[in-house]
């Protein structure tokens, strides 16, 4: 089985190769029969690779430690869930998973893809292919996942117990999903500039590629943001760390392209500016998979130590990228402008969107890579930390989030600024009154978070005003508007609740970082610390054992004024493969906010033993994984609208 | 080896069905139309029917459906080259599905590994369990000791062996829990208390751990002539500064040992090393509490950034940081205290002393 794997993984590259020369060929002869033969490579590298996939996930769920990767990452004690999620736990099992999410992606273009015009289709498929085949011979020759031991161990090394984590194990498989999605609008943009052909109808191809992407990519983002938040026992969720950038950075592209692919379809504008974020979204997802396998950096996910694969995947990296954007500055200076517009319009509110985007992308990118070149050139190892982020790229954002609530207000060509303020008044009364009186209730005073929360009500208050206007609820008959909220399209909700979304990170994101409370002591049984308005107190701390390690659990309680408000459990566990400890935080949800005990290590004093429990008080903690799940949410249901299907056939019934 | 044939030829098949079957249907299939004026159309369509919903002005509509239908008739007027099902492909899809189920196999000849078995874990329990124990290394006879108790988890002589399993297989912490099972079993047993402590012992590296004393201990009270408990526990007592009297111990244990006993001659030797040695050294910490001592240090460093007057919790932290070696935090943490304390002569007397503190080893 394990070495049908072997063979299944072969053939998939085989395949990908195949799609790659049938696809070209069809473009280059203008066959239809290559065209479709191609298209069927898509789906057969598609199956070959997934039946690697699912075969190396076999070799993980019945303990095979004859395959090397399986011996150095599981373990027969690991419950269930860690053994099927062991398979992407691994440098070479995740890049078994790009590989196969890239041909799912592929097969998905070739069967969804049916209304593009044949020489666009035909090239992406090949770029596609082009793209699976250098991905899967780097995975079959250089990080092989089904190399083999002649004398298996009897136990494996087990996974990274950080790593064994319900949302840890769903982390990589979204994160992919959305990183890899960005190579269909990859080869989309390469196969436009090499037809000369980048208009509104490509740009209306694109969007649901985009979409999709960049909604998975925030699912994956914020489920490794909430598994730091209460995996590593920091009580932060983020800490500008490159890996954590590397994920971003894609996110604000796919951001930008979003955007801007919305101007091209509507008015035929900026097509290579739009082209030039396809391009650079992909780039950026493959400089996060660099980054993080290179062994330049030093995290939990820096898989491999190994320089020599990082170089290949830096040649891949440099080799792709450098192409599409080579052929970018051949083909772009022959692309047609488009519409015009003046500067007050929807056009240009995203123009500068695009604008704050690529600036943040910019900001982050500098600080990601600018200690590595640093430590590459002169030897010295600095770290470039939150400082630094909040002094450069916080600003742009609070830009961009005064501005966002205009833009869907705006028209098109030509809007009416004084119209818009009219129109939001309220939500800026709102904002204000807001920060007034948080700055003027919360103790400590903060005028920092006081802004920051008023930009957070602005942003929800400016999403609600948009959709108050386009109901003209309060204006109109109170039937009208529910029949023009129900008759909006999906579009206008996806868009309404992504921006919604973003307001409700913005207020978590600033309560939280502003308000947060925290104490740290030694207790004995029996002993208190207080944090925030909360008076805990460790009850008992006893032994327990889990399948696969053995834990303390403390006992703590937790009054407010007196009244018993809840009891948190954090363990501290000790993992028996690997001897690693990680620790079990305690969160008792108050609301939206998060009462946060971590259980430390075991002292043994004069009068017995203690343990340090460090607590923090979290306000509004929750919103800020809630923001981005909304977000998501909005960009999935825009791409339920059926102005985005792909490919099938619009079931309208005729206008009367 | 034969399901791996019949495997790899299904999948080829399906890959060939797949790209033959569709290529054949697009060879049937006539022309298609260019799909990018249906796109503007639709485009048409949709800004009408905003329009009629009442989503946008008149105005609007009117600049959004020229664009639009200029576009549509730009597209119309671009005549698209006509693509054929040319029959001089088919050979080439042919060689395709042909050459790379071939191209596969030679690669994966050259870097799988033909014929190698599968081994589940399932599979090799079954053949170790029906093996002879004798033939069996450590670590196989833990896996299968491991099954045995899990299926009798009431005889405490199962875990004893399972410990004795993966203490030979260089398993501490797997011996150690197996052990508390067994003693929660058999918990008057003197010799299960023995070989925890050992066990724990062996996990901390060596270290007497409060844990493994108490273990020790416990293993005295229920048989006070155990060798190991004594040894261990005189050696505790010998660490702690009470040479004399662990030397004592160990020695009127060297005269109850028989003759032949192998641990006489260790101990004797053992006997000899620590009288050679000057005196007892500093206490020494393990990795563990480092980390617990660091821990504190960064809780007393916290404390001070939110209640910062406390002139003997800065002193506290400057010794500390000097005793870790981390010089740097000392000196930014002295710094700030001294500019905190200038006008306190006598608390930035206690601060230079405390930087001056020995950075332990």
């Amino acid at each position: 089985m394990a070495e049908f794997g072997a063979f299944a993984l072969i053939l998939g590259l085989a395949l990908s190769i195949a799609q790659l020369g049938l696809s070209a060929g069809a473009r280059v002869r203008r066959s239809t029969v290559l065209a479709a033969a191609g298209e069927g490579a898509a789906f057969a590298a598609f199956l070959a690779t997934a039946v690697a996939f699912g075969l190396l996930m076999h070799a993980f769920v019945v303990s095979d430690f004859s395959v090397a990767n399986v011996a150095a990452n599981s373990h027969t004690e690991k419950p269930l869930l860690y053994k099927v999620a062991g398979t992407w736990g691994s440098h070479e099992g995740s890049m078994l998973l790009w590989d196969f999410a890239l041909t799912a992606y592929g097969a998905a273009m070739a069967l969804f893809g049916r209304n593009l015009p044949r020489g666009l289709k035909a090239t992406a498929v090949a770029v596609q292919g082009g793209l699976g085949s250098v991905f899967l011979a780097y995975t079959v020759f250089a990080s092989n996942p089904f190399v083999r031991l002649v004398n298996p161990p009897v136990e494996g090394r087990s996974l990274n117990p950080l790593l064994q984590d319900p949302a840890l194990a769903v982390h990589p498989p979204f994160l992919y999903s959305g990183y890899v999605g960005m190579s269909v609008v990859f080869s989309l943009a390469v196969a436009a500039l090499i037809e000369g052909r980048v208009d509104a109808a490509w740009a209306r191809w694109v969007r649901p590629w985009a979409l999709a992407a960049w909604s998975l990519l925030t699912i994956g983002i914020t489920l490794g943001s909430f598994w730091a938040y209460y995996e590593l026992g920091w009580g932060g969720w983020w800490f500008w760390d490159p890996v954590e950038n590397a994920s971003f950075m894609p996110w604000l592209v796919a951001t930008a392209l979003l955007h801007s692919a919305v101007v091209t379809e509507k008015r035929g504008a900026l097509p290579g500016w739009t082209v030039f974020l396809g391009l650079a979204a992909f780039t950026f997802s493959m400089l996060g998979a660099f980054l993080v396998r290179s062994g330049v950096l030093t995290s939990v996910h820096a898989f491999a130590v190994d320089p020599k694969r990082g170089v290949l995947l830096l040649i891949i990296l440099g080799v792709t990228a450098g192409l599409g954007f080579a052929l970018f500055a051949w083909r772009a200076p022959g692309l047609s402008q488009g519409g015009v517009f003046a500067p007050v319009s929807r056009e240009s509110a995203l123009v500068l969107n695009n604008i704050l985007l690529a600036a943040a992308t910019a900001t982050v990118l500098l600080g990601t890579l600018y200690p590595l070149i640093r430590e590459a050139m002169t030897g010295e190892a600095i770290s470039v930390g939150p400082p630094y982020f909040n002094l450069t790229f916080m600003p742009l954002m609070a830009a961009l989030a005064l501005l966002l609530p205009t833009g869907p207000l705006l028209a098109w060509k030509r809007g009416d600024a004084l119209g818009v303020s009219q129109r939001l008044w309220i939500a800026a009364l709102v904002a204000l009154a807001a920060g007034l009186a948080v700055y003027a209730m919360e103790d400590p005073r903060k005028a920092f978070g006081a802004l920051g929360l008023a930009l957070g009500a602005w942003l929800i208050a400016g999403a609600i005003a948009e959709l108050v206007e386009r109901t003209r609820a309060f204006r109109a008959p109170a039937l009208e508007s529910w029949r023009r909220l129900v008759s909006l399209p999906r579009g206008a909700w996806g868009m309404t609740l992504a921006h919604l979304g973003l307001g409700v990170f913005v207020l978590g994101a600033t309560f939280e970082t502003t308000w947060r409370a925290e104490a740290a002591e030694t207790l004995p049984i029996g002993g208190a610390l207080n944090v925030g308005a909360y008076h805990l107190v460790l009850k008992d701390v006893g032994p327990i054992e889990g399948k696969n390690y053995d834990a303390e659990r403390a006992i703590v309680a937790a009054t407010r004024d007196g009244h018993p408000v809840c009891v948190g459990e954090p363990e501290r566990r000790l993992y028996l493969a690997g001897g690693q400890t990680t620790s079990e935080v305690a969160i008792c949800n108050r609301g939206f906010s998060h009462l946060y005990i971590v259980l430390g290590e075991r002292r043994d004093s004069a009068s017995g033993p203690v343990w340090l429990i460090r607590a923090y008080w979290n306000p509004l903690a929750s919103l800020i994984f809630l923001g981005p799940v909304i977000m998501a949410l909005g960009g999935a249901i825009s791409l339920s609208d059926r102005r985005l299907r792909i490919g099938v056939p619009r079931r309208r019934e005729q206008p009367a | 080896m034969i399901l791996f044939w019949v495997a790899a030829g299904v999948l080829s098949a399906a890959a060939a069905f797949l790209i033959l079957g569709r290529a054949a249907k697009a060879a049937a299939s006539g022309e298609a139309a260019d799909p990018t004026p249906v796109l503007y159309r639709r485009q048409l369509a949709e800004i009408d029917e905003l329009a009629q919903r009442g989503l946008i002005g008149e105005a609007e509509r009117k600049t959004a459906h020229a664009e639009a239908a200029r576009r549509l008739l730009a597209a119309a007027d671009t005549p698209q080259p006509a693509w054929s099902a040319d029959r001089a492909a088919r050979r080439a899809v042919l060689a395709a599905v042909i050459l790379a189920p071939l191209l596969a196999l030679g690669v994966y000849v050259g870097l799988g590994s033909p014929g190698m078995p599968d081994q589940p874990f399932a599979k090799r329990m079954r053949s170790w369990l029906a093996s002879s124990p004798a033939t069996l290394n450590p670590p196989e006879l833990a896996a299968v000791l491991k099954k045995l108790t899990a299926e009798r988890p009431n005889d405490p002589e199962g875990f004893r062996y399972l410990a004795l399993a993966e203490g030979a297989s260089q398993n501490p912490a797997e011996a150690v829990r197996a052990l508390r099972h067994a003693i929660a079993l058999a918990p008057d047993r003197a010799d299960l208390w023995e070989m925890l402590g050992e066990a724990l012992v062996v996990e901390a590296g060596g270290q007497l751990t409060d844990e493994a004393k108490n273990a020790f201990q416990e293993t005295l009270k229920r048989d006070p002539h155990a060798v190991v408990a004594r040894f261990q526990l005189a050696r505790a007592r010998i660490e702690s500064g009470d040479k004399a009297g662990g030397l004592a111990e160990w020695r009127s244990l060297v005269g109850e040992l028989p003759a032949g006993d192998p641990r006489r001659e260790a101990l004797t030797q053992a006997i000899a090393e620590e009288e050679g040695k000057p005196a007892a050294a500093p206490p020494q910490f393990s990795a563990g509490q480092m980390s617990a001592i660091r821990g504190m240090v960064a809780g007393l460093a916290q404390k001070l950034k939110t209640n910062p007057d406390d002139p003997d919790g800065w002193v506290r932290l400057v010794r500390a940081y000097s005793v870790l070696g981390e010089t740097r935090a000392r000196d930014a943490a002295l710094k700030e205290a001294k500019t905190r304390y200038r006008t306190r002569p006598d608390i930035l007397e206690s601060l230079d002393a405390a930087a001056r503190a020995e950075p332990m080893k």
